[in-house]
């Protein structure tokens, strides 16, 4: 079970720094990040070794920090794999609100972290096709 | 120079004839003032002489408010025919309602006033400004059906439009606002036009909001005509309190239906002619809701000389500002207040807000800051969407305008010590 931390920001410079900055002070590894801009505003979601500290640290620097569970998916490194996951995906009418992906060791293990509407249902749906998912043990340092 | 008179006789009384005809009225005044819940026991059952009146208490924007809806009625219900309210949920609505007799004297005056600027019954008049509860659409619409004149119901907006029917219908006359008549300009040429030398008009009333003389002058000679500068508020009727006359220096505000006076706004101290005030004006012939002394925020400076055009009602000068915090955007009245209470009604709206108003193309353009709370915040861009909207709409219910929001992170905007600070006005005029 893998656990995000998305965060309010305004559309100004400085924002994207700042958050990174205040989480290399605290020790915490940041292993993904993605920015959805809306104008005036962004939210930028932030995968990180140690979930609860980062919430804990954003929200003290003055941020607003939103926790949401997604479910990792653990594919292999190697063309077709999240061809394969996301058809099986499809297949098995499971509907994606936002998804991104990043590798955790090269050349052999790679991740597609998914934000879905029905997270219980998904998470069986992944399991019963024989997909491992994320631990926070494996977002750990390797 | 003389100009033509509606009413020569009531336009060009003589001063000691004008302040016998406002005795006897405000005796009048009081005696149906009295039937009031508001002005029963506040005010005299007759005074003697005009001196009187600083003893009687004034009447404010909050009791108009507070007496809201029906504490201010001097007549029963069954006598109004019509009545204009102000946006506002409750606690900051206010409504004035009107007999027969009061909408014929208000359409009098409007129909006076544009006779004095030069109207005539050959004229088309091109009423550019908002119906419905505005009191500046239906006013000026009586008084120029009044005068005889074509009177178009245009209302405001939809520039396309307004311009093909000064080109298909020959508008002579228009009624709009400043910075609308500026926006408008350079649309006429995407239509082919160019409207001083293709169209006809030769008059214009600017009002609604205020404006300074370059802009008058600019806005005559982009569309070759005389613009008029004017006075009015809803509480007071609406249009036709103050109008120029043709020598465009200062407005004559009508004496034979308004007590006008001045008052410093901090220390309550009357004024004389000359010294700049807070006008204070008394209803002399409005039966439905009588008005006494009525303090209208509005800050300018009464002329003491005559005026060369022979009218003996005496000017007042443009509007300088307000005593108050209201605003004026886009030619609607709202107060910091009203925006407020509805921001602060929705949950999920932090504790810090402020409205920034600036000028975008002519137009005024009003962008409200709002600090998102922290705890509603679940990381999702349809909860933010749906929470903007929200916020948008409601104000939209209350202020009657359409502004800008956007969301800005809690913590984000400016905190003062002291008074908050919550209007940033970046017009500048």
């Amino acid at each position: 079970m893998a656990s995000q931390n998305t965060v309010f920001v305004e559309n100004k410079p400085g924002r994207l720094s700042k958050i990174a900055r205040v989480l290399a002070n605290s020790n915490i590894n940041i292993r993904a990040i993605t920015i959805a801009d809306r104008g005036e505003y962004g939210l930028i979601n932030i995968l990180t070794n140690d979930p609860d500290k980062t919430h804990e640290v954003l929200t003290r620097e003055g941020f607003s920090a939103s926790r949401k569970h997604v479910i990792g998916v653990i594919m292999k490194d190697r063309p077709g794999a999240l061809a394969d996951v996301t058809e099986y995906l499809h297949g098995n009418a499971v509907n994606v609100s936002n998804a991104y992906g990043f590798i955790l060791r090269e050349g052999d293990m790679a991740v597609l972290i998914l934000e879905v509407d029905d997270y219980e249902r998904a998470l069986k749906v992944v399991h019963t096709g024989g997909f491992h998912t994320l631990t926070l043990d494996e977002l750990g340092d390797h | 120079m003389e100009g033509c008179y509606w009413d020569r006789e009531i336009e060009t009384i003589p001063r000691e004839d004008l302040l016998r005809l406002q005795l006897d009225r405000l005796n009048k005044t009081l005696q149906i003032a009295k039937h009031s819940p508001f002005y029963r026991g506040k005010i005299p059952e007759f005074v003697s002489d005009l001196d009187a009146l600083k003893d009687i208490p004034f009447t404010t924007k909050k009791d108009l408010r507070g007496s809201f809806p029906h504490g201010m009625l001097a007549v029963p219900l069954e006598r109004i025919i019509r009545l204009h309210s102000s946006s506002g949920t409750t606690g900051t609505a206010t409504v004035v309602y009107h007999t027969k007799h009061d909408i014929d004297n208000w359409t009098e005056l409007v129909a006076r006033s544009m006779y004095m600027t030069g109207v005539r019954k050959h004229d088309i008049f091109q009423n550019m400004m908002g119906y419905g509860l505005f009191t500046g659409g239906l006013g000026f619409h009586y008084g120029s059906e009044r005068i005889g004149a074509l009177t178009i119901p245009a209302s405001s907006g939809n520039s396309k439009r307004q311009i093909r029917l000064m080109r298909d219908f020959r508008a002579t006359v228009i009624h709009v606002t400043p910075s609308y008549a500026l926006h408008l300009y350079p649309l006429f040429a995407e239509e082919g036009l160019n409207p001083r030398d293709q169209l006809q008009l030769r008059i214009a009333f600017l009002g609604a909001e205020p404006y300074t003389e370059e802009t008058r002058r600019r806005i005559e000679d982009l569309y070759g005509l005389d613009a008029y500068d004017s006075y009015g508020l809803s509480e007071m009727n609406g249009p036709g309190v103050a109008f120029e006359c043709p020598m465009k220096n200062g407005m004559h505000l009508w004496e034979d239906h308004y007590i006008l006076e001045a008052m410093h706004p901090k220390t309550g101290k009357m004024l004389r002619d000359g010294e700049e005030g807070e006008l204070v004006l008394t209803t002399l012939a409005r039966n439905g809701m009588p008005i006494i002394r009525y303090r209208t925020g509005d800050v300018a400076t009464i002329f003491p000389h005559k005026c060369p055009c022979g009218r003996t009602h005496r000017r007042i000068s443009r509007i300088k500002g307000r005593s108050d915090d209201m605003l004026i955007i886009k030619g609607v009245n709202l107060y910091p207040m009203q925006i407020e209470k509805v921001i602060m009604d929705i949950p999920e709206v932090g504790n810090n807000y402020l409205i920034e108003i600036e000028r975008v193309d002519y137009l005024d353009s009003i962008n409200i800051k709002v600090e998102i709370a922290p705890e509603t915040f679940h990381g999702s861009f349809d909860e933010l969407e749906h929470l903007k909207k929200k916020i948008v709409d409601n104000l939209k219910t209350e202020i009657l305008i359409q502004p800008k929001v956007t969301l800005v992170e809690p913590g984000s905007l400016p905190r003062s010590e002291g008074k908050a600070v919550r209007v940033v006005d970046k017009r500048k005029e």
